[in-house]
């Protein structure tokens, strides 16, 4: 049998590749990024257990590391797809390899390298230099060079400092053809762009952030290192106010509801709570949607007495002159309009799923199902929103379901 | 086996300006080994032909790569299987986060290879215990929805599978829906329930063999091999609590089981607040069979659904049941198709349409005759004609009070238990539930993961569910099933050690008979006889070494993870007098986490004390006590424990690991006394893998500590 | 504690007017936030929402805020679920008009348009009626002189007869307004006289500063402003028409300064309606739905303009079709000035009373 070829290196594709390697199979995995993780590696911790990612993702890793059926390639990304079920040719192309596999990621370069350019890891938060690991648990663990910002044979420090002849600043893109019997799509998904919602002013105000870039802002290696720092004058903000349903839920940006919104915001206010206690955080909802045995984590956060749910959608947010944010929603069960000035706010925004590309499929909202006759199957987030432990269910479950060809 | 071990050093990334390499090379000398060598950059391919070349020239049987941490450049160092590998963490663990060219770095440096040569000499390459007659049959208990799509997505692998089901119809709840929501858009339309087409299909595979009226009498054994026996009740019978096994038995062999006994609605007795027991109101599970049963049967003219009826109340389930907002939009939508006359109002806490469901939610909205509103239901009062229902809370801006002609309950999902499998193990016949009875994984990112090997729970028993869920989940518990016989079959453990070969080998000639291994081991792996001896079960292992770690009589050990490897280790650190004031601290430090949060603190440049010598344990569960006193006697002056967090949010990927340290905590205290040492020769401290930052402190404050108490008195000695 | 009921018909009636699918609101407030009307305490219209989405008649017909909101369509633009309170307000508005009609028949049918045949043809056949009362229901020979068609004494009499009759009408239907307003506040007892509370809102009548703040259509408040002061300018010189028709030389001269004020005033009716009727059909994203009772107002204010204004030229230039011309303009009257309180043209009537109940109860706007 052909191997299964898992495109996109989120927990979804990592979980499908490790599931299917460990029945015995063979995989190939690819991601776009130079790391694997997706987007939960850049996540500050999980709900409702609030323990980090990398924390799973290490065993991950090492699963992979360990196993001879996982080939992998990262900066590598799909360009066309031909052939059928049980027989399909997969074209791909990796991203030029400047810094070549046999980095030691011992740092030297850093050191001398003179450009800098934004971490995409902290969402261009923080700076990193133009070569750079992409953080600390990277997997591959080695460095990477930013095509846009390095001068190349221009500049030549890296190249010069390195002892082990590990960079090739001429590198080209390479290209290569895969045969796999059936395909993955774990490719994720991207956070709704919160400029779009015009009432809320996110692109005007600094202190207003998403709630994934709240993850880099709370994480101990984020923007900020141990502290919540908001941006505008860099003080640790004690009133925090966290808007649901920032486009999601809604005709005019997503209609559906993204699923994982509501145990993330509370999962914040707890972070926040943990790291000031004396901090004052409020959560403005439509309806609170944690289910399942998660009901205890919205109970704990019911019983925080510094954390208040109000019932009633932020629909307006304006700046005042020392950068704090004034917020509008009418508090739905009292029947009265509130208006609460928060030092930093957080948009829940929503899970827009990436572009597969492959028209193959059904989809609604741009989300696609399965359909078994293709051999091609979506796992994760592409399919509908959900939270990780629902896509590594998911992702467990299509492993199954591309095996099952022959 | 006599050892041929060669030494690589690698000078490369700073470890070479840290540490002398010469003098490091020497230990090697000291000790009887067949190479020894340096090199700038031994993952370079010059470096792994060096030592590729060794290995056919000299027949080395065993590696040393002292150089970076054994997470790095995995996939470079990887050697034939019959070599035992030992990777020695200078570049990390010393030469990043330790002073450079310091007097402190060299000794900790040296100390490190020589319990790297002293654990090759101690462990051997481990063979994996491989037992006969695999079985690659699969058991499915429980043939409901879940059941049913693990059994067909099970056969489709080309696994064979038995089902088994204690009704004697297939199907379970399913056959009880007037209608099922729909699952893909436009939503807009409800399906029949589509029971019947799936029981027709798993009735196509020849490879699927049905066992209904059926329930399980005893499941001995282990992965690969587990002995199911069971019991078929006489045909025609269906009231199971009547109805007696007639003698008829059967015994079928499995190589793993996937469980999916469901769930039952919460019992509306208790329910009396919500009006149950007034004549009309109904659970949704009543009123779903009542229109099922009469589709024609004109409805009332007004109806009320009543959200959350016993969920999320601390009163009755403290969670939310997540299925019942979805159940009860179909049967406001089915009852308007039905009864274009009939009125709706919906009063709920949240409306829980997560994700993509909330099209379905916008698609019952629609309708001008179902009315929506949060509210707290204040009274329940029963009429001549109608009840009388007064609501607090709501989105109306007052208390509104509601005539109508029938209630239905939105009731919640109570897990059935997994007793009924009746396992034949120490410790106890189901799977070990989570709070609120679920017989869940506690681990995000692992939601498959089982206490109870090769035995893996799908659908609502496992957390409540609606029927979309219980397929996906179905679908990958079948896959975790199957993968478990694979790995059996290769003799290698399951997650989160996946592919580790070694296994728990005991020297019961020495066992006391305690219990302590059955007791502690999470995976319930030991059994015991009738003297309490254990006996092992090595396919339900997970190689975490928690026994290891429980046997006060050192008698269980692994291959390359052994009482005497990691002693040995311990005494070959050089403990230098206590005129010299360099105090020595054994760490153990868990491989899952807090070891890749000391790789990180390296690779940051934290420095830390020197003082300290890390041995990498497979859970600190697994540490024993004699380890701990060997290394007092030794002359160490201090152990510190790090592992993972305990707690209701354990992150111990081995369940109980870190629980059990902090219980074993108190004996080790007693070996303390009996020592005459102070208590705080030992301290055992909690870290999450980001917690790198932390590193230092925890290390350094214990340092002090140690240098403010002063020197182990049984130093020199 | 009330008894819910739902008024499903009612319900019905004003998705239909509104054309909102008023369902599917999720009661999340986005809509009285982005009001900026809508006071801190129980603002709007959130909970005017559900109320409609329970088919809640007596919650709606009599509210005070339906009236206080001045349909700028901010809470359409963000309503995340499409549901449009601005026209159910409005629906609720023109609703009430037929609810308070008083006799009931002339609500229903000014907001129909299967009976605007009928709406039509009573002022046709009352003034016929009158015209051959006066004996002149025929075309006078000679230059164009409108008395000769239709005496100024006949006119000016039966015309104020008729628009004091349907005014009479109209505040008995307002007095139940009123009181239905009282009725839904019983906790707070209004303070003030009815034209005390007038005066303290005379600049929001004056200056039209409750349209201040209405972002998504800028031209409303020029256009609402061109149209009341245009339609207050022609009314100020129609009465000095009537007191010189009595005491002066009538027709005036093209260079009166009165005639002059009512030329003005006709081009500012006519500018105003002219951009509000292309807002209606051209941005309808901004200006939301737009129904018959819409239209019947804009339209026959519309006609009425141009209909003065070529009657006026007609008689200049002695058209022979001066009189019909004539006889149309003054069915244009008859639906804006004896129709008011039954059509949307009411609301000048029923917005002034709410606003003054509102300022009896202390109910400030934003």
């Amino acid at each position: 049998m052909k191997p299964v070829l898992v495109i996109g290196g989120g927990i979804s594709g990592v979980t499908t590749a490790v599931e299917i390697a460990e029945v015995g199979k063979e995989v190939i995995l690819i991601e776009k990024e130079p790391y694997f993780g997706g987007n939960v590696v850049k996540f500050n911790n999980y709900f409702p257990k609030l323990c980090p990612p990398t924390c799973g993702l290490e065993i991950n890793f090492r699963r992979i590391k360990q196993n001879s059926k996982i080939k992998y390639f990262t900066s590598t990304e799909v360009q066309e797809i031909s052939g059928e079920k049980g027989d399909f040719k997969v074209k791909i192309k990796t991203a030029p390899q400047y810094v070549k596999n046999n980095c030691t990621s011992c740092g030297k370069c850093i050191e001398v390298c003179p450009e800098e350019r934004p971490s995409d890891f902290n969402y261009g938060f923080t700076k990193t230099k133009a070569i750079y690991l992409p953080h600390e648990m990277a997997f591959p663990y080695k460095f990477n060079i930013d095509d846009e910002y390095c001068k190349k044979e221009l500049c030549n420090k890296c190249v010069e400092v390195c002892e082990y002849n590990a960079i090739d600043l001429s590198a080209k893109k390479e290209f290569a053809e895969l045969e796999v019997s059936s395909i993955v799509v774990s490719t994720g998904w991207k956070n709704y762009d919160a400029s779009k919602i015009e009432n809320l002013n996110y692109l005007t105000s600094k202190n207003i952030i998403t709630n994934v870039e709240f993850e880099r802002f709370i994480a101990s290696n984020g923007v900020g290192e141990n502290k919540l720092l908001r941006l505008s004058d860099n003080s640790e903000p004690k009133k925090i106010a966290f808007v649901q349903c920032a486009g999601s839920r809604d005709e005019n940006h997503l209609p559906y509801c993204s699923a994982v919104c509501c145990s993330a915001s509370l999962k914040h206010a707890l972070t926040i709570q943990e790291l000031y206690p004396e901090s004052e955080i409020k959560i403005f909802y439509i309806d609170m949607r944690v289910v399942g045995r998660n009901e205890d984590f919205l109970v704990k956060v019911q019983n925080n007495k510094n954390i208040e749910l109000v019932k009633g959608k932020v629909g307006k947010i304006n700046e005042t002159e020392n950068n704090n944010l004034i917020l509008e929603a009418e508090d739905i069960l009292s029947g009265r309009k509130i208006i609460y000035e928060a030092e930093m706010v957080v948009l829940a925004t929503g899970i827009v799923p990436s572009d597969l590309g492959l028209d193959l499929l059904k989809e609604s909202n741009g989300f696609h199902n399965i359909d078994q006759k293709y051999g091609i199957y979506v796992a994760g987030c592409g399919k509908k929103p959900m939270d990780v432990s629902a896509s590594v269910k998911d992702a467990t479950a299509v492993a199954l379901k591309a095996i099952q060809i022959n | 086996m006599a050892k041929k071990i060669g030494i690589y050093i690698c000078s490369g990334c700073d470890i070479g300006k840290s540490i002398d390499i010469e003098k490091l090379s020497q230990v090697a000398a000291e000790q009887k080994v067949n190479a020894c060598k340096n090199h700038t950059s031994l993952c370079s391919v010059e470096g792994i032909d060096l030592i590729n070349n060794d290995i056919s020239t000299e027949a080395l049987n065993g590696i040393i790569i002292a150089a970076c941490s054994p997470r790095a450049k995995t996939e470079i160092f990887d050697f034939p299987e019959n070599i035992i590998l030992e990777r020695t963490n200078l570049r990390e663990q010393v030469a990043w986060s330790f002073e450079p060219n310091d007097e402190n770095t060299q000794m900790a440096a040296e100390d490190y290879l020589r319990m790297s040569i002293t654990k090759v000499n101690n462990i051997e390459v481990p063979k994996p215990f491989i037992a006969e007659n695999i079985s690659s049959v699969i058991l499915v208990v429980g043939g409901g929805i879940t059941g049913i799509t693990s059994a067909i997505e099970g056969a489709k692998a080309g696994y064979t599978i038995h089902i088994i089901e204690k009704e004697e119809k297939l199907g379970g709840w399913l056959n009880k829906l007037h209608k099922q929501i729909p699952y893909v858009a436009p939503y807009n339309t409800l399906i029949d329930s589509e029971i019947e087409d799936k029981i027709k299909e798993l009735e196509q595979f020849e490879n699927i063999k049905i066992h209904t009226s059926t329930t399980i009498i005893k499941i001995d054994g282990q992965p690969g091999k587990f002995e199911v026996f069971l019991s078929v009740r006489q045909a025609g019978l269906q009231n199971s609590k009547e109805a007696m096994p007639d003698g008829r038995q059967e015994k079928i062999t499995v190589g793993s089981i996937v469980t999916s006994t469901g769930w039952n609605p919460y019992d509306a007795n208790k329910l009396s607040h919500l009006g149950y027991g007034i004549p009309n109101v109904l659970t949704n599970v009543e009123f779903e069979e009542l229109v099922k049963n009469n589709p024609d049967k004109a409805l009332p003219k007004n109806i009320l659904f009543i959200q959350c009826a016993g969920s999320r109340d601390k009163d009755h389930l403290p969670y939310c049941s997540s299925f019942c907002c979805g159940t009860s939009l179909k049967q406001a939508k089915y009852i308007r198709d039905l009864s274009p006359e009939s009125n709706v109002f919906v009063v709920y806490k949240d409306i829980r349409t997560l994700g993509l469901y909330e099209e379905f939610y916008k698609e019952v909205q629609k309708d001008d005759q179902i009315f929506f509103t949060k509210g707290e239901i204040e009274e329940i009062t029963e009429n001549d004609k109608s009840i009388n229902v007064n609501v607090k809370d709501t989105l109306i801006g007052e208390n509104i009070s509601l005539s109508v002609d029938m209630i239905v309950l939105a009731t919640g999902m109570v897990p059935n238990g997994t007793e009924v499998l009746n396992l034949n193990y120490q410790l106890g016949k189901g799977l070990p539930e989570l709070k609120y009875n679920f017989s869940d994984s506690h681990f995000i990112c692992f939601p498959y993961e089982t206490r109870r090997t090769g035995i893996y729970a799908a659908g609502s028993l496992r957390a409540p569910m609606d029927i979309a869920s219980s397929k996906e989940d179905a679908t990958g518990a079948m896959l975790k099933a199957i993968q478990t016989i694979e790995a059996t079959k290769r003799g290698e453990a399951v997650h989160p050690r996946s592919g580790d070969k070694s296994y728990p080998e005991l020297y019961l000639d020495r066992c006391t008979d305690c219990k302590r291994c059955t007791e502690e081991c999470p995976f319930g792996a030991y059994d015991e006889n009738e003297k309490g001896t254990p006996i092992q079960n090595p396919n339900r292992c997970r190689r975490c070494g928690i026994c290891v770690g429980s046997c006060p009589e050192r008698v269980i050990s692994f291959a390359d993870y052994s009482i005497n490897s990691v002693s040995a280790m311990i005494k070959s650190v050089e403990i230098p007098d206590e005129f010299e004031e360099k105090p020595r601290i054994l760490v153990f430090v868990c491989e899952n986490d807090a070891y890749p949060a000391m790789d990180m603190a390296g690779q940051k440049g934290l420095k830390y004390s020197s003082f300290i010598r890390v041995i990498p344990v497979r859970c600190i569960g697994s540490v024993n006590k004699v380890w701990i006193s060997d290394a007092l006697s030794q002359g160490f002056d201090g152990i510190l424990q790090i592992g993972c967090k305990p707690g209701d949010d354990y992150q111990c990927h081995f369940i109980q690991g870190s629980e059990l340290t902090e219980t074993r905590g108190v004996n080790i205290q007693e070996t303390l006394e009996t020592m005459m040492l102070e208590p705080e020769r030992i301290r055992t401290e909690f870290i999450e893998i980001t917690d790198y930052h932390k590193i230092p402190e925890i290390i350094n404050d214990y340092v002090e500590e140690i240098e403010l108490i002063g020197p182990n008195p049984f130093k020199d000695m | 504690m009330i008894e819910v009921k739902p008024d499903i018909e009612f319900k019905k009636q004003l998705k239909r007017i509104s054309n909102s699918s008023l369902n599917e609101c999720m009661q999340c407030g986005t809509c009285s936030v982005v009001c900026s009307l809508a006071p801190d305490d129980k603002p709007f219209p959130r909970k005017e929402m559900i109320w409609a989405g329970w088919g809640l008649k007596d919650k709606l017909i009599g509210n005070t805020d339906i009236w206080l909101c001045h349909q700028c369509g901010e809470c359409s633009t963000y309503c995340p679920r499409g549901v449009k309170p601005a026209d159910v307000f409005s629906a609720v508005r023109e609703l009430s008009y037929q609810h308070y009609a008083k006799p009931k028949f002339l609500g229903k049918i000014l907001n129909d348009p299967k009976w605007l045949a009928v709406a039509i043809l009573i002022p046709v056949l009352i003034i016929s009626a009158i015209l051959f009362m006066a004996g002149t229901l025929q075309i006078p020979e000679g230059p164009v002189n409108y008395s000769k068609f239709f005496p100024h004494a006949w006119l000016n009499i039966s015309f104020t007869f008729l628009w004091l009759l349907s005014m009479g009408l109209g505040i008995l239907g307002l007095r139940n307004f009123l009181s239905d307003m009282k009725k839904q506040n019983p906790e707070i007892k209004p303070t003030g006289s009815f034209l005390k509370n007038l005066f303290s809102i005379r600049k929001e009548i004056i200056l039209h500063s409750n349209f201040n703040t209405c972002s998504a259509q800028k031209t409303r408040k020029t256009t609402h402003l061109l149209v009341f002061y245009g339609f207050i300018l022609l009314l100020f010189v129609t009465v000095f028409a009537i007191y010189a028709a009595v005491t002066h030389k009538y027709p005036l001269a093209i260079t009166n300064p009165f005639k002059i004020i009512g030329n003005i005033a006709a081009i500012m009716l006519f500018a105003g309606l002219a951009i509000m009727i292309a807002n209606r059909i051209f941005n309808k994203k901004d200006f939301g739905n737009s129904t018959y009772t819409d239209w019947l107002l804009l339209i026959s204010l519309f006609l009425l303009t141009v209909s003065g204004v070529i009657v006026e030229a007609a008689r200049f230039l002695n058209w022979g079709s001066a009189y019909h011309l004539y006889f149309f303009h003054l069915i244009c009257v008859w639906f804006i000035i004896i129709y008011l309180p039954f059509t949307k043209f009411g609301h000048l009537l029923f917005r002034v009373v709410a606003m003054v109940f509102a300022s009896s109860i202390n109910r400030k706007l934003k």
